[in-house]
């Protein structure tokens, strides 16, 4: 079946469709605003006219581009392109501004091609097993599993007042998360009566005016994003950084377990990924100021989501998140029902289409080498016409998400708060961590809580949970350990740093 | 101290079926939220002297720094009566100016370069709702 499945994908068309998809992911994820999940929608109806092979390895193609794109913009303007990319801006930014944008272009396009290949992989061999395991998966793990990612928030401490600071900003994030309907029990919460505000604060106005428009307000009275323009020659023949493996390793394992659990996310998974990446960095104290190691974890995470997400998908017919869900509905609209009978009776189309993940890597894999270093140059860009453009994409992507200027708003009152948050020494990573993480947390406890009639035994009495426990444990303590040990050497007359 | 006040004040409106779970919940952040402030607001009187000076250098260059995010709240605000292409055609040559721009070709081919390219790639490929003007 799988040398049937290689001859339908070495079709022309069938290889055509593969390398469209996957350019105009790219393209597509690289917009801020325009995400995988609505370029997967729009081709369903294109795909009617298509035959059902030609149109889910368009749809497919499209999803592992879009993954890699979102880094783009990202890493050279602070401008997550998707929300998955926002753990990849936190150092590919810094990287750029230190004339090394086009390094940080390699790492990422590198790191999320070995993600995206190995949970292709993992979806290929043993797709019914860990699909089973995924479901095991109830409230009080979604819970703990939250709170895996806000231990992250810890970690982006430097030290004793910013540890503070930073926790501060996470818990100010998921109570912006609270903003909206009550998932228990549908009552309206802080909507001010606003009806665009019923399904919470959106979540892409409020990352693009955290990380985009407030970087674009930064940057005015500057020249150009690198600081240094006599270092931007470097960027075309940089050598990789040696010891990304083991980041790059751990990211595409984090990235296909958290893929696979329903409803989790890229943004999740990436974040993840660059917790504990940090967690096991020797040059802990480069992070945040621009270490490949992190762009490295971040981005393996959030493609090796890819292949995790299309595992319960598959097998059961639960989307892993929301990209697997609009391809749900392409596979639906083409009479293929998620089940074992995808893997036999329909077996020759199904495994086409996931070889076709690993030509979609290859594809975006040369995409981005070979046009890395002309990407770079976008940082070179005047900021006198560089930052009216930005913005104006900002404003657009803060707008067609649900076709509000109230988003808009969103979007420029996040982006003036970050710039006073930043300079008083707040974390805007945290913060973004606890506004990705609330509706999780808040939904996981509730729920839990029920179900464990009030008793708060009921997040200690499964293995699962215990496992979650013991990762929160190991994710805690050394964070903590260093800002005790930093706060306690630190001088009298020393002022605490304001820079998270 | 004062959100984290007025949110745990704001759980008690909750019905009663949620007061265990996600009342308790947003009770959980607002204590928090407020012993995190208090302890935050200690270490800030400890050491404000040297603070003060450096947290009021908001940006190096005002005049742009204002002047962008005011052409930004008016380009939201004339969105929607202009419509997407008429206020940008308006923004961006202002807000280039603003930061500094001086050749108008540059200024100029920018403004048609960016526009035409939303038009073919979102309005016409992607068929991205944009802004529609609602004055003529």
């Amino acid at each position: 079946m799988i040398v049937e499945s290689l001859y339908a994908l070495m079709a022309p068309f069938s290889l055509l469709a593969v390398v469209i998809g996957t350019v105009s992911g790219v393209l597509v994820g690289g917009m801020p605003g325009l995400t995988a999940t609505m370029a997967v929608a729009l081709l369903i109806p294109v795909t009617f006219a298509l035959e059902p092979l030609t149109g889910l390895l368009l749809m497919g193609g499209v999803y592992c581009g879009a993954m890699y794109g979102g880094s783009i913009p990202a890493i050279l303007l602070r401008t997550p392109g998707t929300p998955a990319a926002v753990a990849t801006a936190l150092e590919g930014y810094p990287m750029t501004q230190k004339g090394q944008g086009g390094l940080a272009l390699k790492v990422s396009v590198i790191a999320s091609f070995v993600g995206g290949t190995f949970s292709a992989l993992v979806l290929l061999l043993v797709a019914p097993i860990l699909a089973k395991f995924a479901l095991t998966f109830g409230p009080p793990e979604y819970f703990l599993l939250a709170l895996v990612g806000l231990a992250g928030i810890v970690s982006m401490a430097d030290d004793g007042s910013s540890l503070i600071k930073a926790l501060i900003s996470g818990l100010i994030g998921l109570i912006l998360a609270v903003v909206g309907t009550d998932p228990m029990s549908g009552m309206l919460r802080y909507t001010l009566n606003i009806p665009d505000l019923f399904d919470g604060i959106a979540f892409m106005p409020a990352l693009i005016g955290l990380f985009s428009i407030s970087q674009m307000l930064e940057l005015t009275g500057t020249g150009s994003i690198v600081a240094d323009t006599s270092v931007i020659t470097q960027i075309k023949r940089e050598p990789m950084p040696k010891g990304l493996g083991k980041f790059i390793g751990t990211g595409s394992l984090v990235g296909t377990i958290v893929g696979i659990l329903p409803g989790e996310g890229a943004t999740i998974a990436a974040f993840l990924s660059y917790n504990v990446a940090r967690q096991r960095s020797k040059n802990k104290d480069l992070f945040g100021k621009g270490n490949p190691e992190g762009i490295a974890a971040a981005e393996a995470g959030n493609n090796g989501c890819v292949g995790g997400s299309l595992i319960p998908t598959l097998t059961l017919g639960i989307p892993g998140n929301s990209v697997a869900a609009a391809l749900l509905g392409g596979l639906l609209v083409h009479g293929l029902i998620p089940g074992p009978e995808l893997f036999t009776k329909h077996g020759v189309m199904t495994y086409a289409f996931i070889l076709s993940l690993f030509l979609a890597n290859i594809v975006f894999l040369m995409t981005g080498l070979f046009m890395a270093p002309y990407f770079a140059r976008i940082s070179l860009t005047p900021t006198s016409l560089l930052i009216p453009v930005v913005c104006l994409f900002s404003v657009l992507g803060s707008y067609a998400m649900n076709n509000s200027i109230l988003d808009i708003s969103v979007a420029l009152i996040c982006g003036i708060a970050a710039v006073f948050l930043h300079k008083t020494g707040f974390s805007l990573g945290a913060l973004i961590l606890g506004l990705i993480l609330g509706p999780i947390a808040e939904t996981g406890f509730a729920q839990a809580l029920i179900m464990g009639h009030g008793s708060y035994s009921i997040f200690f009495n499964r293995p699962q949970s215990l496992s979650l426990w013991f990762i929160i444990f190991l994710l805690l303590i050394p964070p903590v350990y260093q800002s005790i040990k930093r706060y306690r050497s630190r001088p009298e007359t020393e002022v605490p740093c304001t820079e998270t | 101290m004062v959100l984290a006040f007025l949110l745990y004040r704001s759980t008690a409106a909750y019905p009663d079926s949620v007061q265990g779970s996600t009342a308790m919940y947003i009770r959980f952040l607002a204590v928090s939220l407020g012993l995190l402030c208090a302890v935050e607001t200690g270490l800030w009187l400890k050491s404000r002297e040297k603070e003060i000076s450096e947290k009021l250098n908001i940006t190096a260059a005002p005049m742009r720094f204002w002047g962008l995010f005011i052409e930004l709240v008016i380009y939201s605000l004339l969105l929607e009566p202009l419509g997407f292409y008429l206020a940008s055609v308006l923004f961006l040559p202002v807000a280039m100016v603003t930061q500094g721009a001086k050749k108008p070709i540059t200024i100029g081919l920018t403004t048609a370069g960016v526009l035409l390219f939303v038009f073919l790639v979102f309005e016409k490929l992607l068929v991205v709702p944009l802004p529609e003007r609602l004055w003529f």
